[in-house]
């Protein structure tokens, strides 16, 4: 029905005041309910590369496995006492403190043994499978790329325009992301500082029709896209705002994720940050020989989980949360078994994860199986293909048809719910069985709500923008039937409000318009 | 309002020698895509010597120096000494420090080669292979020198010789899993690469398996005819180079049996030996000498494969090729001789690569670090990280592929620029320009403007000296406005007679900066517009 196309970022008149409801205190139904962004073309998603391939079973523990991790990796896996739990048999790094409570708050979720078939274990070959979302060797056009390419087909031909004046997405760093590769140019914006002025020179070079004319055109072109493009960053990082004390100066991280919530909050509409961690190939020294859990994969691990835990503080008390999104990924997981340099060398499955309020929380697939004998070269089994989950991001976050994302894959496409939360059209069928009405709408001192009910208890309430309950419509319980329940608003001051409808077959809401 | 830019003759499709005018604009052209960067006066000189000699000039392979030792880190090469046959450490820490020092010593010492090129096409075909044998940096820097050096020495040589040694490499058998492939694990990744990016080339789909000039069971029976082959040696204490060994009790002795492609024959065992008579096999399909013309003509020519070109230049110069039994050198003499190769329509089709970019700046204005062996080469080592940090570090191309500007249609080497990389060409040109420099171990990589200035036909003549850069730097004429705002430039907006005057104050009075100064600034300021101008972005 709503076809709802990531890379359009058409404006939609900026969201209203974020809409926190803190006296309903079943989150649930808070995240379905107070949905603002119902158009996909507002979401943003954040993209962070663990580059080097990061070891998955020091990440995130199977603690039902440990007597057999204590077998495979002794100089490396960390103290049973000293891992943060999160279920009763997974728990986290001990330094992962912040991300730790971003999972307790339902804003962290994790993808158990991601990766691919026959793992191939060289960094180049597996980044590009990453990068591109296929096996095929030939492909050389990034997975949102190939969305990006569909949706543009002309690009860079003709942007920045006046409907899309910013860039599609941003790679923090030097380089562009693999990602974001399309046919004719790369559709992500290279961002060391987004305060940082661009102003190259500029050339008025007319292409003749030569192959040095088809040049001329696209580094022309180039030049006043990368000035466009900058001037446009800039502005939003002047217009926007950071309001999370946690970040840290000194992790790089933190700094490009405030640079991102500076850029998303001042309004810049790319629909893509990308940003790259280094340092994750950890052969030796992966832990300090005195203590596992300290060392240089610890440290990376502190940088990820201290930024991104800062980012998402940051993106609540700007009201952001709804959206924005994330995701790590990394091109391999380490062996099972360590190597006597206390690391782990190149294998294969790892888990990955989401962030954001609007993630489907929780673990997804099994914890990993641990054998209790050393096999050479091992690795952790793939269960969870990573290019469905990359299906699955573009159909529960970009709202792309499944029948769009089909052909972006080579596989036939599985589906998982990772970041559906705050979709109303996860409801959508049910949203046609219970068809909501109000009216008159505007009204000036009573309206009538008509919706439909299966046999349950049924709660009618009435928001200000604030998220500030104004008035209890009717709670009780309620026969499967279609109802109609005027009410009273002559008391209410002329403005915006919510008229929500709680009930167990699923919540709905609609705008109310008060007038004179 | 770029006036020789009107509509461009057709084509010319004709492999016969080119008789046209030999002026600048052809011999620039010419050394433009055999170099990185040819001077003013090299250019001179090949319009002196003509088209003949100064293809016969290009196409021979120089002998050339070692890489130095200059990082006290190597513990077994002492400082000016080479390491290419020295044994590592035995210590496992001191051994990846000696390494360390080594790979980048090695890095410096191309980019010295390449900065000190020469009129010679020795260094565009080092890349040339390098792209194509895309083997990466093997873990001893020896095993990856010892690559380049073959690569380098049958850079123009026979091809079917070059598959053959690259084939039982060290560095290669590393790369593609060579070394691990054996009658108990064969591993195909070497034996589809031989022949889908090395030798004949992947053609359409044809049928389950088949791939127009092979198929998947050749790529199988290709894997077992490799196999037996390891390496020894790697950071050796002992040995002074690694080493591929054969060893006949992992080497599969049945008769594998190939596709129709090759004719349905069978490769019985020969040991040591059998890859040499596979590889035989292969090049007796004449698709091969088709697929690295190919490759040769969008590296030295165009991107674009129209159809007349496929029918008529790519078939005549694998035609020369095979009459020479697969020697390179002909076939390029023939190319860089033809009349297609001058055709006007060709200039400037290809965009500078980071390399070529990057050593269009200084090469073509003879500068050069000239400070003492540690920081030379440190200064090395930063042209090599720019080259990367603009998507090029030679002899690690990003996939077996090679890099994707070579290859990728529709854009090819448009795909060397995007929004970062353009900002970083840009930001280098100011750095070593009008900036004081890059700072590298104290001291500024920086080009010589004076060198370069001095070195013109005319360089107390603004006119003339706007007209060399042009030459240098331009691979079509720009146009009169153009040319005005880079006179103007050089002038600061003063009649040209002031240059004159400014400049032979400052040859009056050598080493005096009361009067260089000015005239370096000039220049630098002029190079510094140029080499942000789309027209200098290509060759």
């Amino acid at each position: 029905m709503k076809r709802r196309n990531f890379v359009k970022n058409v404006s939609l008149a900026s969201v209203a005041a974020p809409f926190v409801l803190k006296d309903i205190n079943f989150q649930a139904i808070e995240k379905k309910l107070f949905n603002y962004s119902k158009n996909a073309a507002d979401r943003v998603f954040v993209i962070i590369r663990l580059n080097g391939g990061n070891d998955g079973l020091n990440t995130v523990i199977p603690l039902d496995q440990y007597d057999n991790l204590m077998i495979q990796r002794p100089n490396v896996v960390v103290p049973e006492t000293s891992i943060l739990s999160i279920t009763p048999t997974l728990g986290l790094h001990p330094v992962m403190t912040g991300m730790q409570s971003m999972f307790n708050n339902g804003k962290l979720s994790i993808v158990q043994n991601v990766g691919y078939p026959e793992q191939n274990r060289s960094h180049f070959r597996s980044m590009d499978i990453w990068s591109t979302g296929m096996l095929d060797v030939n492909e050389t056009r990034g997975w949102l790329g190939r969305q990006f390419d569909n949706d543009y087909p002309n690009y860079p031909a003709d942007y920045p325009n006046t409907t899309y004046p910013d860039p599609f997405a941003i790679s923090m760093g030097y380089e562009v992301s693999a990602t974001c590769q399309g046919l004719m140019a790369n559709f992500s914006q290279a961002l060391e500082d987004p305060f940082a002025a661009v102003n190259l020179l500029s050339s008025n070079v007319v292409n003749d029709g030569t192959y040095f004319g088809s040049h001329m055109e696209y580094l022309a072109t180039l030049i006043d896209q990368t000035n466009a493009y900058g001037a446009q960053i800039n502005a939003a990082a002047n217009a926007g705002n950071s309001l999370s004390t946690l970040y840290d100066a000194n992790n790089p991280i933190a700094v490009q994720l405030r640079y991102v919530a500076q850029m998303i909050s001042g309004g810049l509409k790319s629909k893509v940050y990308i940003l790259n961690i280094n340092g994750f190939d950890t052969h030796n020294a992966q832990v300090s020989t005195t203590d596992t859990t300290a060392g240089s994969h610890a440290d990376l691990l502190k940088t990820l989980s201290d930024a991104v835990s800062a980012f998402q503080d940051d993106l609540q008390l700007l009201g952001l949360e709804n959206r924005v999104a994330g995701m790590t990924f990394s091109e391999f997981g380490r062996q099972i078994a360590s190597n006597a340099s206390d690391g782990t060398d190149h294998g294969d499955a790892a888990p990955l994860f989401l962030f954001g309020a609007c993630i489907n929380s929780g673990v997804i697939g099994p914890n990993p199986t641990i054998g209790n004998t050393i096999i050479d070269q091992e690795g952790v089994t793939m269960q969870i293909d990573f290019r469905d989950i990359y299906a699955s991001i573009l159909k529960d976050w970009f709202e792309v048809p499944m029948a769009d994302i089909q052909p972006l894959f080579e596989q036939p496409v599985t589906y998982y719910q990772v970041l559906g939360a705050c979709n109303l059209s996860v409801e959508d069928q049910e949203f046609e069985k219970t068809r909501i009405l109000l009216f008159p709408n505007p009204a000036i001192s009573a309206t009538t709500i008509r919706f439909e009910s299966q046999n349950e208890w049924v709660k009618i309430e009435v928001y200000d923008l604030d998220g500030k309950k104004i008035l209890e419509v009717f709670d009780g319980n309620l026969n499967q039937d279609t109802h109609t329940i005027p009410f009273e608003i002559q008391d209410l001051m002329v403005g915006e409000y919510f008229v929500t409808i709680l009930k167990g077959s699923g919540n709905q809401q609609i705008k109310l318009l008060k007038v004179k | 309002m770029i006036p020789d830019l009107t509509i461009e003759e057709p084509v010319s499709l004709s492999m016969v020698p080119y008789t046209g005018a030999w002026t600048k604009a052809e011999a620039a052209h010419l050394l433009r895509r055999t170099t990185f960067g040819a001077t003013n006066q090299q250019i001179l000189n090949a319009v002196a010597d003509g088209m003949n000699t100064t293809v016969s000039n290009l196409l021979q392979i120089p002998v050339i120096s070692d890489p130095i030792t200059y990082d006290s880190n190597d513990a077994t090469s002492a400082i000016g000494s080479t390491w290419i046959t020295s044994v590592y450490p035995s210590d496992v820490t001191s051994s990846q420090l000696t390494e360390n020092a080594r790979i980048k010593s090695l890095a410096a010492w191309i980019m010295k080669r390449i900065n000190t090129e020469d009129v010679n096409i020795a260094e565009k075909m080092c890349l040339f292979w390098q792209n194509h044998f895309s083997a990466t940096v093997a873990s001893d820097a020896r095993a990856t020198y010892n690559y380049h050096m073959l690569l380098r020495s049958h850079a123009l040589g026979n091809f079917k010789q070059l598959v053959k040694y690259v084939t039982i490499d060290p560095c290669m058998l590393l790369f593609l899993n060579g070394a691990t492939n054996t009658l108990y694990s064969p591993n195909e990744n070497y034996a589809r690469e031989l022949l889908e990016l090395f030798t004949i080339g992947k053609g359409p789909q044809i049928g389950p398996g088949d791939y127009t000039n092979y198929t998947e069971e050749d790529v199988a029976s290709g894997a077992k005819i490799l196999t037996g082959y390891l390496v020894d040696g790697l950071r050796s204490s002992t040995l002074p180079s690694p080493v591929a060994t054969y060893t006949s009790f992992l080497h599969d002795t049945s008769t594998k049996q190939l596709s129709a492609h090759f004719g349905s024959v069978t490769v019985s065992d020969a040991g040591a030996n059998e890859y040499s008579n596979y590889i035989d096999i292969i090049f007796q399909q004449p698709q091969v000498a088709t697929f690295i013309c190919t490759k040769l003509y969008r590296y030295f020519v165009n991107y674009d494969l129209t159809t007349a070109v496929l029918t008529d230049i790519i078939p005549e110069m694998a035609a020369t090729m095979i009459a020479n039994n697969y020697n390179i050198l002909p076939v390029l003499d023939q190319l860089l001789k033809s009349e297609h190769f001058y055709d006007v329509a060709l200039r400037g089709s290809i965009i500078r690569g980071p390399i070529e970019l990057m050593f269009g700046m200084f090469n073509a204005t003879s500068s050069a670090p000239n400070f003492n062996l540690a920081v030379d080469s440190e200064m090395y080592l930063t042209m090599y990280w720019l080259a990367e940090n603009m998507g090029q570090a030679y002899a690690t191309p990003p996939s077996v592929a090679g890099w994707i500007e070579y290859y990728q249609a529709p854009a090819f080497s448009k795909l060397w620029v995007n929004s970062t990389h353009i900002k970083t060409r840009f930001d280098i040109a100011n750095y070593i320009t009008v900036y004081p420099g890059i700072p590298v171990s104290g001291q500024n990589l920086k080009l010589n403007a004076l060198a370069f200035v001095d070195g013109l036909s005319l360089p107390s003549d603004a006119v003339q000296v706007i007209d060399d850069m042009c030459d240098v730097f331009f691979p079509k004429a720009i146009s009169p406005v153009q040319k005005t705002t880079l006179k103007f430039i050089l002038t600061n907006g003063q009649p040209d007679f002031e240059w004159t005057l400014q400049y032979n104050d400052y040859q009056a009075n050598p080493g005096n900066t009361t009067f260089s100064n000015p005239v370096k600034q000039r220049v630098e300021l002029v190079l510094a517009r140029i080499f942000q101008m789309p027209e200098f972005q290509t060759i």
